[in-house]
């Protein structure tokens, strides 16, 4: 699935692209039918276990297409992170 | 009432000496820093804050108010508690967006994205908001434990709000939100292993899934297996278009900040974790297990509407799944139960006492108060107010009586005029303090004229739920966006800054080709130099 892209630079990966938005749109839905299937399946409905099994499907399609992205931009976040906490104190000190 | 055995005192005792032992032993790790006292330190891996996130949501409130809408609405009324899936978008949106903002608090984020006196008027605002409703929810939380208790013992209702609460801020007291979190992780386990127990027992002792159905359809009510079976488009008590919008407010919300009120909780445990990806898990996971949790517990509610139907008072059906346990379970088992709701209870608690005292340490005291405080000090000032909000929580806890009503104004309801404002302030950079500052202030005024007054003094008819948002939202939308427009655009610079630290999704353009324009959106520290 080269649509989907893999490998990523950590300037690359700071940039809002179609893998986010398809993590936006999988990850509720995952979450729906886990609810949905969750009870469904306790209920012993059958069409609640495929529910419940398409939830897992898209769970780990989501992982698969999120994770790369997230591990390279935390991994270029952290080398930042030092800097930045000095930053954000003094921009957030009172005005006067 | 409810006789324990020695076996049932054995098991209470030996969890609370446990729950309260594990936070305690966090004490030195606590008291290092501020950042460890409300944040351990910014170094959990993500399944920490997630069972933090897990353990916080399930409260003693929250199976009483599952019982209300489930015995009321079938198992459609799981919908009302899919108010979590806001995690869902935000753990891939605004949690990384906050995260990388490094805010202790989402009041202190104000003054990282909007500039001057707007910004410190909004960080004050949210600050002291947070603190009263911290106490709030304390109060809640802790007055459905004080319900639990004289169901269980006949206690008045003080005693048991009183003694758990205290004894949870021992451990808060000494060790922060290293405390909290460590204790959370424990208490998490036993709540979620005693949940599936119990809940499972109860499905059985209804004659199972088999027999909860036939029982249902005998009794005329099989809609309630329905999860989808709604009263029409805009009819009835559980109309289509409140789903929906149901599903909007808590989905779509996600791309915001403080869109639901579990926003600022999560903010804190968002903090805690290590990295980025760590908070984005954490976020994802927790929330993933509450919608599993609440399947569990929905099943069972139906279970106990098919052993018991014609329950008509709320103060007696909201006990449903309580019930179950303490009806059905065996001698010995029934103090694990307590021991567990316990567990539930203390995980709640010692966020919100942790959480609002982090407001008022960080937000007021240093910020306002005395910039230049140390972190001993700071540490000191958690400690007091993490006392005075247990004393407040008190107060509160004896103002309130029926939760399911509260609960669905509360998470509902409260936060509609500030709901589409609190994602403006995420993705459109000319959205200003005034504008937020005045969504605040009109939703206070419109949220409690709508629901609550003019109805009462028959102005106006009490209006349905998915209503009441849609015109709170609008009404609200026509103050604040004129406001934003009349006043002007926040300052080049900090916004410049906040976006080359944060990266928000959305409308920045001008922003980024500003930060592209300086050069500081390569690879190098972007800030540096630039304060």
């Amino acid at each position: 699935m080269a649509w989907i892209k893999r490998k990523w630079t950590a300037e690359e990966a700071d940039k809002w692209t179609k893998e986010d938005v398809l993590a936006f749109i999988i990850s509720p839905l995952v979450y729906f039918l886990l609810a949905l299937g969750g009870v469904l399946s306790l209920l012993f409905f059958w069409y609640g276990w495929v529910i419940l099994g398409a939830a897992v499907v898209l769970l780990i399609i989501l992982l698969w297409i999120i994770d790369p992205k997230l591990k390279a931009l935390s991994k270029d976040y952290e080398k930042k992170q030092k800097q930045y906490l000095e930053d954000v104190e003094k921009i957030s000190r009172w005005e006067e | 009432m409810v006789t324990f055995s020695f076996l049932d005192w054995f098991w209470f005792v030996a969890f609370v000496v446990l729950m309260v032992f594990c936070g305690v032993l966090f004490f030195r790790l606590g008291r290092r820093s501020m950042a460890d006292f409300f944040l351990a330190g910014r170094g959990l891996p993500w399944w920490l804050p997630a069972s933090s996130v897990y353990a916080t949501h399930s409260a003693t409130d929250t199976p009483i108010w599952i019982s209300g809408v489930i015995y009321q609405y079938g198992l459609r009324g799981i919908w009302y508690t899919f108010f979590s899936a806001w995690c869902a978008i935000s753990a891939f949106a605004s949690t990384r967006i906050f995260r990388r903002s490094l805010a202790y608090t989402q009041a202190e984020w104000q003054t990282l994205r909007f500039s001057g006196l707007g910004a410190e008027l909004l960080r004050g605002w949210i600050a002291g908001w947070q603190v009263f409703m911290n106490m709030f929810v304390l109060g809640w939380v802790g007055i459905a434990m004080g319900k639990v208790c004289h169901f269980l013992f006949g206690w008045p209702d003080w005693v048991g709000l009183i003694l758990f609460s205290s004894l949870c801020a021992i451990y808060v007291l000494t060790a922060g939100f290293w405390g909290v979190i460590m204790a959370d992780f424990q208490q998490g386990v036993i709540a979620f292993a005693v949940i599936v127990i119990v809940s499972l027992w109860g499905i059985a002792a209804a004659g199972g899934p088999g027999g909860i159905a036939h029982k249902l359809e005998s009794l005329g009510e099989g809609w309630r297996l329905n999860p989808l079976a709604f009263s029409g488009f805009t009819s009835g008590e559980f109309p289509l278009v409140w789903f929906l919008t149901m599903l909007v407010i808590a989905v779509i919300g996600g791309f915001g900040m403080g869109t639901a009120i579990d926003w600022y909780p999560e903010a804190q445990r968002i903090q805690s974790a290590k990295t980025v990806r760590d908070a984005s898990y954490s976020i994802w996971a927790g929330s993933a297990l509450i919608v599993i949790r609440n399947s569990l517990w929905a099943v069972a509610i139906l279970a106990f509407f098919s052993l018991y139907p014609r329950i008509q008072s709320p103060g007696e059906y909201e006990m449903a799944w309580y019930r179950l346990g303490f009806e059905f379970l065996p001698v010995g088992l029934v103090g694990f139960f307590f021991a567990a709701i316990v567990a539930i209870h203390l995980s709640t608690i010692s966020t919100h006492l942790n959480l609002g005292a982090s407001y008022a340490t960080r937000d007021l005291y240093n910020h306002y108060f005395r910039p230049k405080a140390g972190d001993k000090e700071l540490v000191w000032v958690g400690r007091i107010s993490t006392l005075i909000l247990l004393l407040g929580s008190f107060v509160y806890g004896l103002m309130m009586q029926e939760i399911t009503q509260w609960l669905i104004f509360a998470l509902w309801i409260m936060a509609a005029g500030i709901w589409l404002p609190s994602i403006l302030q995420v993705v459109w950079w000319r959205f200003n303090s005034w504008g937020y500052l005045s969504s605040w202030i009109a939703n206070l005024g419109l949220s409690w004229l709508i629901v609550w007054i003019l109805p009462e003094f028959e102005i106006i008819p009490v209006l349905p739920d998915y209503l009441q948002f849609w015109i709170m939202m609008i009404l609200g939308g026509l103050i604040y966006i004129p406001i934003t427009f009349l006043t002007p655009a926040e300052d080049m610079d900090r916004l410049v800054k906040y976006y080359v630290m944060s990266r928000p999704y959305g409308w920045w353009k001008p922003v980024r080709v500003e930060a592209e324009r300086r050069g500081l959106l390569g690879n190098e520290s972007p800030l540096k130099g630039e304060i």
